[in-house]
């Protein structure tokens, strides 16, 4: 029953976020024709007769009704046919969501994870031994977090990029020396080019994991249990693994699966001060073309996974917290 | 409690130094990659043509979203237009070209001795078939070229017939069709959709390497230019914004790259390898939506209040507050003025001084019954002369023309309200005659004549009533002249230059009184280059091609003429 319910939520909800889905791009001004036009005619003259040319090519008309469109576009997602780009034509849009997506869930999904377990792994440790020197992270990282994300970036790359080069200035790997494929050089330059994207999403993240942890911590260490624990003469490592921080992190672990979620909407800044060449780029190319067919595309995966890490943190939460699963019961 | 810590700070320092030595080894390995490669069967050039993130595969000539190099380092045309300079055409796959007297067939002589990359030999043939699939097939129909037959009569001429008097397209046919390969192109279902893997053309580079992010272009060894081209391998590369590709420049990562960077000089300053090219060629001007007849409303439409403007703009603030001192003087009849000397029919017209004449603007606007009010802004019965003008968000040159205008104009009693809207927004406001002043820019036609021009902004059949989508980059002035049109109509059914100018003269009378479209200057182009891997890049003495890296026919002639950095 718990399921079903869920499930049904998760259904209204999925079509709910179709719908806007189709309505969104459409109500945005401009019209794909006019915009290929005219980026055409940044590469040579077009005449007025190009327009039939390319309404043909595409076979774009504005003849159909917003119902026969709506309807059409349901019957063709249930088929998993999202369309063909119109700013990458001739190009489907799921082969371009399948070459930039890898990107994103590799630079977005490793750093995300990176910046959990650090933040979490810090957090841990002030919470435990207050008045530390790790407790003056915290500003540090809060501050890093503060600072518009887009600033922090070019800054570094200013600095990391330019003025001492260590990292590269752009791009997902050395695109002058190495073949992509799985080789290791290959992968190496992926590895290093994703170095400096990915440093500054942990820096700018961290901060919120440590600081929601260790002020979890800190809560949890007051309660009875902890003196329990103790006075049994547990070790204190096994104290702050598995009494305090076992419980402690519980809050964060449900922001995770909501941030993973979102793991695949890339992130547009970042991929744009890095000429990165993932999901985020991808999707701002598709709102500057009026690319319909590439933006529903790519807010239907975002929707899915979202949709996706809720359930699973709906379903999974009980399992990782006993007491949610005996309230069920 | 305090055994604890040092335990995990241990293995947090053994993560961190693996980490740091990854990093460090990373960038050993990357410091010796970019190692120098001078000789000349290794030269390798890197351009960055604006293209940004993912790169789609698409070397069909005939696809809107072809890659640029397709049209001239794959194709090319049968004659080369140069719009940096006044010059002939060049002959490219053609020699010669003649119409009939009719203006209704043209017959074109083909080059001897090309051959297509594949080893082909090209042909009249393969001319002939080009314009027959552009007959046969609408989608490809690019430049609405009417055509009634195209053959060859023999290896070297190939005819094309018209239905009608076709002087007027020369330009497209000779200069905008890429010649393909009838062995290729024949076999081809749908010339529309296909993305030409493996292009097989006459050019001076044919494809070596393909990815998402980056691709090369190789020399192809058996172009016909005698010891063209000389580098090696050409690669053109993504970056997502302006700033990326500056620093790719400075890193020396890019050779080849269009783009106007704010405080170029002092960039540049410092760097030996570096240097850049000026080649204005758009008129920047303020479009009006200028004719009450078709539903335009405002103070605008009212010809002094355009001329005012004109008078009271002093372009020579302009182009050191907006255009970076780069600017050159633009003329009031659209045409830039250098290149275009000869079409420019009274020398009076030839170019707008540089200093504001306020006491004429004002003069003007006296005559016109628009009497100052207590706010210092005019109005003339009731109507205040307050003007909306509209550019895109992150223009930043435009938005700066804006805020220095509304100055400008403030002076005479004009008042501007600039505002700045998304790029999608702003075309279609233009596209539908819903703006009252828009700022853009025009040139760059098919050609240097200024039929091109002309044809398009200034005609009645360009344009539609405001709410209704006028010519793609058509009359967006809504501006309408049975004089004009007539003229135009008579350029088009002549090739004998002397009676084009005389008509283009008429047509200039007419719009610099109307000013539909008030210049402001003919805005910068700037290219930055790199001599460090290769040299004879155009220059500002020598501007052999407009040396634009998005420039499509102008890349594969400006290829040509490169040789190896010693």
């Amino acid at each position: 029953m718990f399921l079903l319910r869920k499930a049904g939520f998760y259904l209204v909800a999925l079509w709910a976020a179709l719908t806007v889905n189709f309505f969104i791009p459409r109500l945005m001004p401009g019209d794909p024709v006019e915009i290929m036009i005219s980026k055409l005619g940044q590469k040579g003259p077009v005449s007025p007769e190009t327009r039939a040319s390319i309404e043909a090519l595409l076979g774009v008309g504005t003849s159909k009704s917003w119902w026969a469109q709506y309807t059409e576009y349901l019957s063709s997602l249930a088929h998993g046919d999202l369309g063909m780009s119109v700013t990458y034509f001739p190009a489907s849009v799921s082969s371009i969501i399948g070459q930039t997506l890898p990107w994103t869930i590799g630079l977005i999904g490793l750093a995300t994870i990176v910046s959990f377990l650090a933040g979490v792994g810090l957090g841990t440790l002030a919470g435990w031994k207050r008045g530390s020197w790790l407790d003056s992270l915290i500003p540090v990282t809060t501050m890093f977090q503060s600072v518009p994300y887009f600033w922090l970036a070019l800054i570094l790359l200013f600095l990391l990029g330019s003025v001492w080069p260590f990292f590269p200035l752009n791009g997902g790997y050395d695109v002058y020396n190495v073949t992509p494929g799985w080789n290791g050089p290959f992968l190496g330059s992926v590895l290093y080019y994703g170095t400096l994207p990915a440093l500054t999403i942990i820096l700018s993240s961290v901060g919120g994991w440590m600081l929601g942890m260790r002020n979890m911590m800190v809560s949890t260490l007051s309660e009875d249990y902890m003196v329990t624990a103790e006075a049994k003469g547990l070790r204190p490592g096994r104290i702050m693994r598995r009494y305090a921080a076992r419980n402690a992190v519980l809050p964060s672990v449900s922001g995770f699966a909501i941030s993973l979620g979102f793991v695949v909407a890339g992130s547009i800044v970042t991929e744009a001060v890095f000429s990165y060449p993932g999901i985020g780029s991808a999707l701002l190319q598709a709102v500057g073309g009026a690319d319909y067919a590439l933006m529903q595309g790519i807010f239907l995966i975002i929707t899915l996974s979202v949709l996706g890490a809720n359930l699973l943190v709906d379903l999974l939460y009980g399992f990782i917290d006993p007491r949610i699963r005996e309230e069920k019961a | 409690m305090s055994d604890l810590l040092p335990r995990r700070g241990r293995r947090a320092g053994v993560a961190l130094a693996a980490v740091a030595a990854m990093a460090l080894t990373l960038t050993a390995c990357s410091a010796d990659d970019g190692g120098d490669k001078k000789n000349a069967a290794d030269s390798q050039i890197t351009i960055f043509n604006g293209s940004t993130g993912t790169i789609v595969e698409n070397w069909n000539p005939f696809s809107p979203t072809f890659l640029q190099p397709t049209n001239g380092l794959i194709y090319e045309p049968l004659y080369y237009y140069n719009f940096a300079a006044p010059a002939e055409p060049a002959p490219m796959l053609a020699t010669a070209h003649s119409w009939s007297p009719d203006g209704k067939q043209l017959t074109i002589t083909t080059r001897e001795g090309v051959t297509w990359s594949d080893g082909t030999a090209f042909s009249a043939k393969d001319v002939a078939f080009t314009f027959d699939l552009i007959r046969k097939t609408p989608s490809i129909n690019a430049s609405g070229l009417k055509i009634t037959s195209s053959e060859a009569t023999d290896d070297k001429t190939a005819v094309i017939t018209f239905p009608e008097t076709s002087y007027a397209n020369e330009a497209a046919i000779v200069a905008n069709t890429p010649i393909i390969a009838e062995h290729i192109w024949g076999k081809v279902d749908d010339p529309a959709k296909t993305i030409n893997q493996n292009p097989v053309g006459t050019g001076p580079y044919k494809l070596k390497t393909f990815s998402a992010q980056s691709y090369v272009m190789e020399k192809n060894a058996s172009y016909w230019q005698p010891d063209k081209p000389q580098i090696q391998n050409v690669r053109y590369i993504a970056l997502a914004t302006a700033d990326a590709a500056s620093a790719a420049l400075i890193a020396g990562q890019v050779d080849w790259m269009s783009a106007f960077l704010p405080g170029l000089e002092q960039l540049l300053a410092g760097q030996k390898n570096l240097t850049y090219v000026n080649t204005p060629a758009l008129t920047t001007s303020i479009f009006t939506c200028a004719n009450k007849d078709l539903g335009c409303s405002g103070p605008q439409t009212d010809v002094a209040v355009r001329q005012a403007i004109y008078h009271a703009l002093n372009r020579d603030q302009l182009n050191k507050l907006a255009g970076g001192g780069f600017a050159g003087t633009a003329s009031p009849t659209m045409l830039p003025p250098e290149r275009d000397a000869k079409w420019i029919g009274d020398q009076a017209n030839a170019t707008i001084p540089g200093a504001a004449d306020v006491a004429k603007a004002n003069q003007l606007l006296d005559t016109a019954g628009w009497a100052k009010g207590a706010d210092g802004i005019r109005a003339k019965g009731g109507e205040r002369l307050s003007l909306t003008i509209q550019t895109v968000t992150g223009w930043s040159d435009y938005i700066s023309l804006n805020d220095a205008m509304t100055q400008q104009l403030k002076e005479v009693g004009i008042e501007l309200k600039p505002s700045q809207l998304s790029w999608n927004e702003w075309n279609n406001n233009q596209v539908q005659g819903k703006y009252q002043l828009s700022l853009d820019s025009i040139g760059l036609g098919a050609s240097t004549n200024p039929y091109a021009t002309y044809s398009l902004k200034y005609v009645t059949k360009a344009t539609a009533k405001v709410g209704e989508a006028a010519g793609t980059s058509g009359n967006y002035s809504r501006y309408s002249n049975p004089v004009v049109d007539k003229a135009v109509e008579a350029a088009a059914g002549t090739n004998d230059e002397a009676a084009q100018k005389a008509q283009y003269t008429i047509i200039q009378q007419e719009i610099v009184r109307d000013l539909p479209y008030i210049p402001i200057y003919v805005n910068s182009m700037l290219t930055e280059f790199s001599t460090a891997n290769a040299t004879g890049w155009p220059t500002n003495e020598n501007k052999y091609a407009l040396p634009a890296s998005w420039k499509q026919w102008d890349n594969g002639v400006i290829l040509s003429n490169l040789t190896p950095a010693k």
